[in-house]
């Protein structure tokens, strides 16, 4: 056998699918079937070493203590049934196949075998077919085995990835956090140099100072704005029932000083209601009235808000009569601190787009800006239309 | 209404902000004399008139940051407003926190108030004025307590 | 008017003493809802949430409580105490308002926790500033510690 069993194990290395050693663990009462399952094995591809058992205690022993590769049952053991080794193996949590060896098996009882568990059946006096059955079984929960190894890896990955990001939206948070103090100081006192000694210096003392304050000014509202920005990610997004008319109109309340200033006209009408985070979504319609009104043209500003039903998602639209946006800056307008603009132009710092898409994606939607054919700018974002149960998990 | 010159306790680590609050507090018309420290120790002993304080005055009004080195300010407040004669005393946090569980704790402890430093220099400068102008210029304070 | 929705409570059983502090307050937009409360029983009963009052929640007191000191029913310190000593009350910042010269009162004020205690000036226009500057430095400057509601799910804003 040895030497048998060595070539055997040499060829089965070469071969790429196929186990080298197995051990089966037979449960068989009658002596003589087990002799014959046994030298059936024996001319498989596999190594075998094996293990008899004949009584469901047995059994339940055994594979406590060795775990098999496979089981193979007799269908009939005179106490139990092979079938109840199904149940053993489920209460022990194992997933093991379990082939079922009979003598004589109905259509209909073995169609049931395998609805209870069983990975196949063979019949006594098709032995020949046991190496085949063996090597299936093998394949299908190394399969199974891959699939999950796959699944697994997949969801490692992706709650690592979660975890990066989580870390970098605290190290934004905080970072931009703990510079505002030292900026303050800066910010503060560069004033406080520019008040007591302006013209005092000299006039490059006086322009030096003045570039001082500038900067600090300027990276104190960056530091802001980009807290503001990491705040969108910091907490749980929860969704309550949101009249989107009441948005706007707050969103509106805010920005009366630009409206009256700009002599601006905002019309909406019949905003859907919908599951949303209320004070995030005001964000977004104050950001984008606000530079609708903020990039105007010509004109006196006009912006209407529409909303319609596209299968299960609201299609929002926010369209201006302002200067327009040119097509190969319509993606750039949503990265964060990106101007299109010289800040002697327009003030800003540019990230009011980026919090909009942020807030916009958190909610399971999409945002787009493009031109309009008379001038002007479009945007448009998606918002889930579903039940509250739908849009739970985002 | 204070009739005599106030004494305020100013207790912050930071050089920067106590000379701007030193300043913000003399632009005030209030007359007030300012005592500063620096550490959370140092303030519990000027409380106390300990050792190179005894002879230090008894704050009317105490300002206190948080984040404090040696002993921190809440527990130089728990300290303060744990003394039978020290707990009567104002006491203003006045931190660049702005976090509720700091602002709660604060309250907790037995703050009288809570008062944000500011981000700019000009609004530091209304806001040190306003809190002086009231604890100062408008509230009654406690008067001195003989020993 | 929602009781829930009171930026100040003002307790004062002087009817004239009463519209000078809402005359002021309003005028500087430093408030928009105020509830005068006539005696220490009305408004225990308005801040502990019982009597007429039941419908009031724990979860939306007033922002600042101005203290008269010399009320029927019950006088101002006792509802101090009260305020003071309880979890759901006591971080709700008090301010004595109250002619009282006496330097005991002042005393056992502060002990008993008020935030802050004020003399009421004779004079109007000094009542008036008086009152304009309580009302900026606790309703504008003050920070108090957070209201439970704004912990709750940001909703829709209202």
């Amino acid at each position: 056998m040895s030497t048998t069993a060595a070539r055997m194990g040499r060829d089965a290395e070469i071969s790429s699918t196929t186990k080298t050693k197995l051990h089966i663990l037979l449960v068989e009462d009658d002596s003589a079937d087990r002799d014959l399952i046994l030298r059936e094995l024996g001319k498989s591809e596999f190594e075998i070493s094996s293990e008899v058992v004949q009584t469901a205690e047995e059994f339940r022993q055994r594979i406590r203590t060795r775990c098999p590769d496979v089981v193979l049952a007799d269908y009939n053991l005179g106490q139990w049934r092979g079938t109840e080794a199904l149940d053993i193996l489920r209460e022990e949590g194992l997933d093991i196949p379990l082939i079922l060896v009979s003598g004589t098996i109905g259509d209909m009882t073995a169609v049931d075998c395998i609805k209870q568990g069983a990975t196949d059946y063979v019949l006594k006096d098709s032995l020949a077919r046991l190496p085949v059955a063996l090597r299936r079984a093998l394949n299908d929960r190394k399969s199974r085995e891959e699939r999950q190894r796959a699944q697994e890896s997949l969801a490692r990955k992706v709650e690592e990835l979660a975890r990066s990001n989580h870390d970098l939206e605290q190290f934004a948070y905080v970072a931009s956090h703990d510079l505002q103090e030292p900026l303050r100081m800066v910010a503060a006192y560069t004033q406080l140099l520019a008040e007591r000694y302006r013209g005092k210096l000299d006039e490059q003392a006086d322009k030096y100072i003045n570039y001082a304050v500038d900067g600090a000014a300027r990276m104190q509202g960056l530091i802001k704005d980009l807290l503001a920005f990491s705040r969108v990610g910091r907490q749980e997004i929860e969704l309550t029932s949101t009249d989107c008319n009441e948005v706007v109109k707050l969103a509106m309340k805010n920005l009366q000083a630009s409206i009256m200033e700009s002599g601006a006209v905002v019309k909406y009408e019949h905003l859907p209601g919908l599951m949303a985070n209320g004070s995030q979504l005001q964000q977004v319609f104050q950001n984008l009235i606000g530079n609708a009104i903020k990039f105007h043209g010509p004109e006196t500003p006009v912006v209407q808000i529409s909303a319609e039903m596209q299968g299960k998602k609201w299609m929002f639209s926010v369209a201006d009569n302002g200067i327009g946006i040119s097509p190969e800056h319509a993606e750039n307008i949503f990265v964060i601190f990106h101007r299109l603009h010289a800040r002697t132009e327009y003030a800003g710092n540019g990230i009011g787009l980026s919090i909009c898409k942020k807030i916009i994606e958190r909610h399971g939607g999409r945002i787009a800006a493009a031109s309009r054919a008379g001038g002007g700018t479009i945007f448009k974002f998606t918002l889930p239309a579903g039940k509250p149960d739908e849009i739970r998990n985002h | 209404m204070m009739g005599t010159e106030a004494e305020i306790l100013l207790v912050d680590d930071n050089p920067a902000d106590l000379d701007l609050t030193c300043d913000a507090l003399a632009q005030s018309e209030w007359l007030s004399h300012v005592s500063t420290v620096i550490d959370g120790e140092e303030a519990i002993a000027f409380l106390h008139r300990k050792g190179k304080y005894a002879t230090a005055p008894r704050p009317h009004l105490v300002l206190l940051d948080l984040n404090l080195p040696r002993k921190d300010g809440r527990s130089v407040l728990a300290d303060v407003k744990s003394d039978p004669v020290l707990r009567r005393i104002p006491v203003v946090i006045f931190s660049s926190s702005r976090a509720s569980p700091d602002i709660e704790r604060c309250y907790e402890l037995g703050a009288n108030s809570y008062v944000s430093k500011p981000a700019t220099l000009g609004e530091w400068i209304s806001t040190v004025k306003l809190v002086k102008e009231y604890w100062i210029g408008c509230a009654c304070l406690p008067g001195e307590e003989e020993q | 008017m929602n009781s829930n929705e009171t930026d100040i409570l003002l307790v004062e059983d002087s009817k004239d003493d009463a519209e000078l502090a809402i005359h002021a307050l309003r005028r500087e937009n430093l408030a928009n809802n105020i509830f005068t409360a006539r005696d220490g029983e009305e408004a225990l009963d308005f801040l502990f949430c019982r009597g007429p009052f039941a419908e009031r929640s724990f979860d939306h007191p007033p922002k600042l409580v101005l203290l008269d000191l010399k009320l029927p029913k019950v006088d101002g310190i006792e509802v101090l105490k009260q305020l003071k000593q309880d979890l759901r009350t006591r971080f709700i910042p008090v301010v004595i308002l109250t002619s009282s010269k006496e330097e005991r009162d002042l005393v056992h004020g502060y002990e008993l926790g008020v935030n802050s205690y004020i003399q009421k000036p004779v004079d109007f226009e000094q009542f008036r500033q008086t009152v304009k500057t309580v009302g900026l430095y606790w309703m504008v400057n003050n920070q108090r510690p957070a209201n439970r509601e704004t912990t709750k799910a940001a909703g829709q804003g209202s």
